[in-house]
């Protein structure tokens, strides 16, 4: 059922647009994020929803309640911003005891708790430090714990992860989405990194230029992505531009047979085929390729090999694993390219 | 970090401080001599200036005069600095930068222009308080509150506001978040601000000299009202009281506050 949702919400900064007709949907404890490219209205949207700024036009809901109006301490969502805002004069317990004592818990109850929180996220012993005493994983940490002590409806994280190495990434990625599963908290996650967005959501609502493009799970948006920009921004891609037949694509002369295309026929698409479904195998002379193509350029990468090939007057990149028993082709050598039908992607 | 600095660099700077330490140096041998006159070298060395200074009726209430209208100034200019530093750096208003222009404008503005200006403008207005404490303090105060505008302004320039947003959003009123969140990571810059408007008011000259009673005359006016009469040394000597002031507080407030700290944010 819906638990979040924004109704035709626009946003505008003077002349900037930041956000534009915005309709979403937030379930009750799923991990949701926002995906797109820097300046796309990511943080203004979460910035709306925490109540720092208010919607030019449309309205917010939270279990079916109007919050649009209230201020950001009637809400009970918690935000960890990109650089966590640790309060600097106060200790890592003061910090994480902030939302307690606003609340006008009795001591006691916020000692336990703050002891609790320290514990859960594996920080105890840690309430005398000072936040340039902590790294930025710690930070993180102490931001986390200091909202997750006040138990709220809602978790917002804008780009948590930015400000960090990139091991520290990868295990605070992880980290992140285990506490969110064990606390069961409603999550709204900001990022423009599609691999984080892929890895940790349920569900990803694509946005460009202060618009949705599209909402649909990790698969949906990988495997079925509604547009090109899509299919761009999200992992490796390859677009031909071709013509749409009735079960197939024309590419130059090449009729590349698609599944499950629906509209009309005979118009110019893309057909996009990420470079892991695409088999390469040398030719043998016996034998007539579905597609012909030259490899153009190889590039090792350790665990894969990719390669740029030539096929009917486009360029197509392919990853091939890195095994013994998979074909090595140098440049220049002639291949053979296979898909399954259901691998391509007609976009319109 | 060390930085090294190099010797024609460490010489030029040196002379730097000379020159401008330099007429310090010379009032305080001067309220020191033990001759007749204001004179320097001095004629030998005595505290006989001190005395005298501190004999005099008018020198002693001059001194305390200043004090109190230093720290009346301070009082105020450090409400008001601090709530319009505030303002500008939250408004998105159009004209912010002309506001902030206009505020910090009698930084730059010739004293004597703002005295004069308040003087006729008292006049004018018949409100009954040019030359009274009440028009040399909102003299002092319209003078003073610029340099605290400029440094909260630079405290709150390092200030990250989502500090306050994440006090916010965990349950704190406007109020509640601006005052253990806001206040104490900006308490530096007033402390700083506030010890400068105290100074400034302290030394202030120009816009005394049009709004001040004859009756109740802050030092420097006193100062100048001696010397115009007779070339007494005991104008030097109440000059080494108010350098010994107002070096104290410059030395308490770098105790309070690490201004070089504070600079350095402001650059960055
Ligand atoms: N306070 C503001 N005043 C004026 N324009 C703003 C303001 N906040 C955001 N914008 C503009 O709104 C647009 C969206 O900004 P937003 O911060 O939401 O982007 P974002 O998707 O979070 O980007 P990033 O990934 O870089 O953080 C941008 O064009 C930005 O310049
Ligand atoms: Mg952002």
């Amino acid at each position: 059922m819906s638990f979040v949702e924004f109704f035709g919400v626009t946003k505008a900064f003077g002349r900037t647009v930041a956000v534009e007709e915005l309709n979403l949907d937030v379930r009750q404890g799923e991990f949701f994020s926002l995906l797109g490219p820097s300046g796309c209205g990511k943080s203004t949207t979460l910035r709306m929803l925490a109540g720092f700024i208010a919607p030019s036009t449309g309205a917010i809901h939270v279990h079916g309640r109007d919050i649009t109006h209230l201020p950001p301490e009637g809400r009970d969502i918690g935000i960890v911003f990109q650089n966590y805002a640790i309060f600097p004069h106060m200790n890592v317990f003061d910090n994480i005891a902030f939302g307690l004592v606003e609340r006008g818990e009795d001591r006691a109850i916020i000692k336990r708790k703050v002891d609790a929180a320290l514990e859960q996220v594996g920080l105890s012993g840690y309430g005398e430090r000072y936040e340039r005493e902590l790294s930025g994983g710690q930070k993180q940490r102490v931001a986390l714990a200091r909202l997750l002590v006040i138990e709220p409806e809602i978790l917002l994280l804008d780009e948590p992860l930015s400000a960090l190495d990139k091991k520290m990434r990868e295990e605070m990625k992880f980290w992140i989405k285990n506490i969110q599963k064990s606390v069961g908290i409603t999550t709204i996650y900001v990022t423009h990194d599609q691999s984080e967005a892929l890895t940790m959501s349920d569900r990803i609502a694509v946005m460009n230029q202060g618009q949705v493009l599209q909402v649909g799970t990790p698969v949906e948006i990988y495997e079925h992505p509604n547009s090109r920009f899509i299919a761009e921004f999200i992992g490796e891609s390859n677009l031909l531009s071709g013509r749409m037949g009735r079960d197939h694509v024309a590419i130059g002369d090449t009729a590349v047979p698609v599944s499950g295309a629906e509209g009309p026929t005979d118009a110019e698409v893309a057909l996009l085929v990420r470079p892991e479904q695409i088999r390469l195998e040398p030719v043998f002379a016996d034998e007539a390729p579905m597609l012909k193509g030259r490899v153009a350029d190889e590039v090792y990468q350790g665990s894969l090999r990719r390669y740029l090939v030539e096929t009917m007057g486009q360029r197509l990149t392919v990853e091939v694993p890195n095994r013994p028993d998979l074909a090595q082709l140098p440049p220049g050598a002639d291949v053979s390219l296979y898909w399954r039908p259901e691998s391509g992607v007609v976009l319109r | 970090m060390e930085r090294r600095i190099s010797l024609p660099m460490l010489i030029l700077a040196i002379a730097g401080f000379a020159y401008m330490l330099f007429p310090i140096f010379v009032v305080v041998l001067a309220g020191l001599t033990a001759g007749e006159f204001l004179t320097f070298p001095p004629e030998g060395l005595s505290l006989r200036w001190i005395a005298a200074f501190l004999q005099s009726e008018k020198y002693l209430s001059a001194f305390f005069f200043s004090f109190r209208l230093a720290l009346m100034t301070m009082v105020v200019a450090t409400v008001l600095g601090t709530a319009a530093a505030l303002f500008l750096s939250r408004t998105r208003m159009v004209g912010r930068n002309a506001m902030r222009a206009f505020f910090l404008s009698p930084v730059v503005l010739p004293g004597v222009v703002i005295g004069y200006s308040l003087f006729a403008f008292f006049i004018a207005t018949n409100m009954g308080i040019s030359r009274t404490i009440w028009g040399l303090w909102i003299g002092h105060i319209l003078y003073s509150t610029p340099y605290v505008i400029g440094t909260v302004g630079a405290a709150l320039a390092a200030y990250d506001v989502s500090l306050e947003e994440a006090a916010r959003s965990l349950g704190a009123s406007p109020w509640r978040a601006f005052r253990k969140v806001t206040l104490p990571n900006i308490g530096q810059g007033i402390q700083a601000g506030s010890i400068f408007a105290f100074i400034v008011s302290f030394g202030q000259f120009e816009v005394s000299l049009f709004l001040s009673a004859p009756n109740s005359e802050p030092l420097p006016i006193a100062m100048y009202n001696s010397l115009r009469y007779k070339f007494d040394p005991s104008a030097a000597a109440a000059g080494i009281f108010a350098i010994t002031l107002v070096t104290a507080s410059v030395l308490l407030t770098n105790r309070l506050v690490n201004i070089r700290r504070l600079l350095e944010r402001q650059q960055d």
